[in-house]
């Protein structure tokens, strides 16, 4: 049976996929309440043209792809249903594009001039979405879906007066015709690296709009069936345009005609330039295009946790042998929460005094006290128990509130008991109780696994990959027959998945370098709140800063990048990085760091560390790390000679 | 393919023989054994890039060649992100078809002798050029054999290399080869830039040393892992089997698929590049790509393992 085993969690690229996978995959976001800013039917029928921004793998391919027509006409036929009823029905026709960014950056470069490259550029760019409406309707024409066959209708020969062309009766020697002039480029584009010559083709060269919109509008002129439908180009990894590249196509979002929409898939801050070609002014949100934002950390309000599990049912399902042992739920494998307790009382079990212990060295507070709040069945309970002393509550008192707790009694003490351990501290007394123990925190289980991919699909994927693939190697026979997880399986995913993110930051483009010298300085900043003996300031791991304000350009464009590959993540509103504090943009570090910096993977809300221009400066520069710098005045690290009352050996 | 030993008679009778600076030890290697005096009419052709002279002091290992007899030199200048830089410098050589020409690849970034081959054939018409390459003996592993290993640092730029962007047809399924490195950063990206129905990976086997096919696998594994991905093996120094092998993927691909669009990145050892860049000089339907980084690193190998010749036919 393990025979059919294959990691559910590989290797699934939305670009890559063929038709019917792309179906079979398909997990529609808005089932999950996933985007709050568009709906289902905005895809066609939104008069303006709408962008989609979010990072890395959150899914933006899959949900352009699956709008396009060759998706949807597969849609029709396992439906049962006809092509043109689809379209009907959804109002309108995707057409999908992607250039990858080698192509793109051909376009460039043999110190030939920019307006050379645009001409050109728009001439591919044309050519390309020109042949693609021809595709759909020959397509639509050989199923006899569209009523009027385009070779009897007007269409075939005004195309081909569009393209000056001799006349033609059919449509497929016209599409070859363009694939022609399109395998021309690519010649040229091979061939210019040692005859540096003019672009001469032996036909004319297509302005912006020529095709992409005029043989829309010959579409929608010359096919009834189409007379009402909108013409949706579903254009995908806009950030890797050339700034030229992006200048004429935003032109294009500028003058889109009233059945001819954009829906537009890059990064956050994927935008190099709002300008246009051609002209002096520029597009702007909500005049020319809506935004929708993809990846949101703040989503563990919608039911993005619901959406995970059905993308991993999906994938679950399509190994056989998982799907016939019933293991199709990714919670029964990863378990559903944490169980802190447990993994406490693991910690400590080799030597279960340490922080009695280090609290009779160190805290000031008597033996016979620290001994009255001992609590050796729950190691967080005992730890809260002393941080109570530190704070001034009386040994008795705390020892009451505990036993209420415990024992389950609707006391007042029992309540504000609760409401410390249970809804404030019991994460953060874990870390705390980690870097008392000199351990390292376990990452695991789906929820957390869920906090860790920040918004970020792919991210979760590939969590569950990696625990897969530990899991498989340490004890295959386990994984299929028990379709569980170990906790140390996944924490090593989490780990090495935050190790490998974390490497990757150095590789972005222009400030891979400053990027990753503030993530390494800002998590480790993050890490001395989590070993506050005093948890005062829990579970912190989001800064505030003005990225906008910043006099220094190169700060500026490095927090965009950052921003653009989602190294941090915006808040969608903005907050006070701590009482008395005024209202300030919020950033939290991509969550999937967490395990390298040992810090919380969820918001807690509270304190942020505030950021002037200047600390961030240093935070990206290359000098020494002055952590005093960065925590508050009364001071987090001064409660012991060394800094800390458990100082780090 | 053959070996050169450096205690072997001299190289003689060659027009030209063109080679890139570098700071490794067995940059000059060859070099040293040329036959560059006044009367051997052989000219030498050193590139010097940009980025890796800048800030040398004249001892720096790098300019050694200084220290051979050689009558005629020409050290072209070059940007290393852009190999037509060197256009202008090389357009005022007379290579032709009947010149004895070699290329030392063993400095060069995989890039610029890329272009130089095909700049020979489609700007002079060279039609065969001898290819020489000194393996090194060590690699550095930083950070321990099977964690991070990098040729290059900072960012990445993922570029067909310029000349060989092959022609896509309509409708024509991808497939990605790719040529395995130790930088499994690197395969990762391309695969996902290029986004091909399928990839295969060469892994170089057997390698220089035993243990670098497991190490290429191990940096690779998560694409390596991939179940959609193929693996299969090349000898490391082998251009030819190389070639074979692409070949005989290309055949496969037309049998099964139809119109394929072949890209080859050629991320493993010079001489499997060597061997996909003739590919593609044969086929120039195929695209290579390759990531182009901020900086290459300025020293990741260390002494002289085995010098091959290879004889190529550029048409």
């Amino acid at each position: 049976m393990s025979d059919s085993y294959r990691n559910p969690f590989s290797g699934v690229n939305a670009v890559q996929l063929k038709e019917d996978a792309i179906l079979d995959y398909w997990c529609s976001p808005f089932t999950y309440n996933i985007f709050s800013e568009i709906k289902q039917s905005d895809i066609y029928r939104e008069e303006n043209n709408i962008v989609l921004m979010g990072g890395r793998s959150t899914g933006k391919s899959m949900f352009l792809r699956y709008w396009s027509y060759p998706i949807q006409f597969r849609r029709a036929e396992k439906e049962r249903k006809k092509p043109l009823d689809i379209i009907k029905g959804n109002e309108g026709i995707g057409f999908y594009f992607r250039i990858d960014s080698p192509i793109l950056k051909s376009f460039d470069g043999y110190d030939l001039n920019t307006e050379h490259w645009a001409s050109l550029f728009t001439h591919y760019f044309e050519l390309t979405v020109g042949i693609q409406y021809l595709e759909a309707l020959k397509r639509l024409q050989d199923d006899a879906e569209i009523s009027e066959q385009a070779e009897t209708s007007c269409f075939v020969p005004k195309v081909c007066e569009l393209l000056r062309l001799s006349p033609q009766q059919r449509l497929e020697p016209v599409i070859t015709e363009l694939d022609r002039r399109l395998r021309f480029i690519d010649t040229y584009r091979g061939d210019v690296t040692f005859h540096k010559k003019a672009f001469e083709p032996d036909g004319p060269v297509f302005p912006s709009e020529s095709l992409s919109f005029g043989i829309a509008n010959l579409i929608i002129q010359c096919f009834d069936s189409f007379r009402d439908l909108n013409i949706i180009i579903l254009l995908d990894e806009y950030e890797n345009f050339l700034t030229y590249q992006q200048m004429m196509v935003n032109a294009l979002l500028r003058f889109t005609k009233p059945q001819i929409k954009f829906r537009i898939g890059m990064r956050l801050e994927g935008f190099r330039t709002y300008n246009m070609m051609g002209t002096e002014d520029f597009i702007k949100e909500g005049r020319e295009y809506r935004k929708v934002v993809f990846e949101d950390i703040s989503s563990q309000n919608s039911d993005y946790p619901k959406f995970l599990a059905e993308i991993a049912k999906k994938r679950l399902e399509h190994v056989r042998t998982l799907r016939e042992a019933g293991f199709v739920d990714i919670k029964k494998f990863l378990s559903v929460r944490e169980d802190l307790e447990q993994e406490a009382r693991d910690l400590v079990k080799n030597d279960p005094n340490r922080v009695f212990n280090q609290f009779l060295k160190s805290s000031g507070v008597s033996k016979k006290e620290l001994e009255k709040v001992r609590c050796l069945d729950n190691p967080l309970i005992e730890l809260l128990n002393m941080i109570w002393l530190m704070r001034g509550v009386s040994a008795d008192e705390t020892q009451q509130a505990m036993r209420d707790f415990l024992d389950g009694r609707k006391t007042k003490r029992a309540k504000k008991y609760r409401l410390d351990y249970v809804d404030k501290y019991k994460l953060s007394l874990m870390f705390l109780l980690c870097s008392i123990y000199r351990k390292e925190k376990q990452y695991y289980s789906f929820n957390t696994f869920s906090f860790l991919s920040s918004g970020i699909v792919g991210q979760f994927i590939e969590l569950c990959r990696r625990s897969f693939a530990n899991a498989e190697w340490r004890d295959r026979d386990a994984l299929l027959e028990n379709g569980t997880i170990s906790r140390e399986d996944q924490t090593r995913a989490a780990r090495d998945c935050s190790v490998a993110e974390k490497q990757q930051i150095s590789r972005i483009e222009d400030y891979g370098g400053t990027i990753s010298r503030f993530i390494e300085k800002i998590g480790n900043i993050f890490r001395a709140f989590h070993a506050d003996h005093k948890l005062r300031y829990p579970e912190v791991n989001q800064f505030a800063t003005n990225i906008e304000a910043l006099n220094d350009k190169n700060l500026q464009y490095a927090m965009q990048a950052a921003i653009k590959w989602s190294v941090i993540q915006k808040k969608r509103t903005m907050h006070r990085s701590g009482p008395g504090e005024p209202l300030q943009d919020i950033y939290a570090v991509n969550r999937i760091f967490s395990p390298s910096f040992q810090i919380s993977y969820r918001t807690r809300g509270g304190k942020s560390v505030a950021l002037n221009e200047k600390q961030l400066e240093d935070l990206m520069s290359d000098k020494a790390l002055v952590i005093s710098n960065y925590t508050p005045k009364d001071g987090i690290l001064k409660d012991s000679a060394s800094g800390k009352l458990f100082p780090e050996q | 393919m053959e070996r050169v030993s450096a205690d072997g008679p001299p190289i003689s009778n060659l027009d030209y023989f063109i080679l890139s600076s570098g700071s490794d030890s067995r940059a000059y290697q060859i070099l040293s054994q040329i036959q560059a005096g006044p009367t051997s009419g052989t000219k030498i052709i050193l590139f010097n890039y940009r980025e890796r002279v800048a800030n040398r002091s004249s001892d720096n290992p790098l300019f050694n060649y200084r220290n051979l007899a050689i009558a005629d030199i020409q050290e072209v200048d070059c940007d290393i992100k852009n190999p037509s830089s060197s256009l202008s410098a090389l357009e005022a050589n007379t290579f032709d078809e009947t010149k004895a020409i070699a290329v030392d690849i063993s400095c060069f970034t995989k890039p610029y002798f890329f272009f130089l081959l095909k700049l020979l054939r489609e700007r002079f018409g060279v039609l065969k050029i001898d290819a020489y390459y000194t393996e090194p003996q060590f690699y550095s592993f930083e950070k321990g054999v099977f964690t991070a290993f990098h040729t290059s640092s900072g960012p990445l730029s993922i570029i067909e290399i310029p000349g060989y962007s092959g022609q896509e047809r309509r409708d024509a399924a991808r497939k990605l080869i790719i040529l395995l490195g130790f930088d499994g950063d690197l395969s990762r990206e391309i695969n996902e830039d290029v986004s091909p129905g399928e990839t295969v990976v060469i892994n170089g086997f057997p390698a220089y040393s035993p243990k670098f096919k497991d190490i290429s696998l191990i940096a690779n594994e998560k694409l390596v892992s991939d179940h959609n991905i193929r693996v299969a093996y090349a000898r490391a120094n082998h251009p030819f089997e190389v070639y074979n092998l692409l070949a005989a993927f290309k055949k496969e691909a037309s049998a099964a698929e139809g119109d394929t669009f072949i890209n080859v990145a050629p991320l493993g050892t010079k001489p499997m590049a060597l061997g996909a860049c003739l590919f593609a000089l044969h086929n120039p339907e195929v695209r290579v790509v390759y990531p182009l980084p901020e900086t290459y690193k300025d020293k990741y190998s260390d002494a002289c393992w085995s010098s091959w010749v290879y004889e190529l036919p550029l048409a």
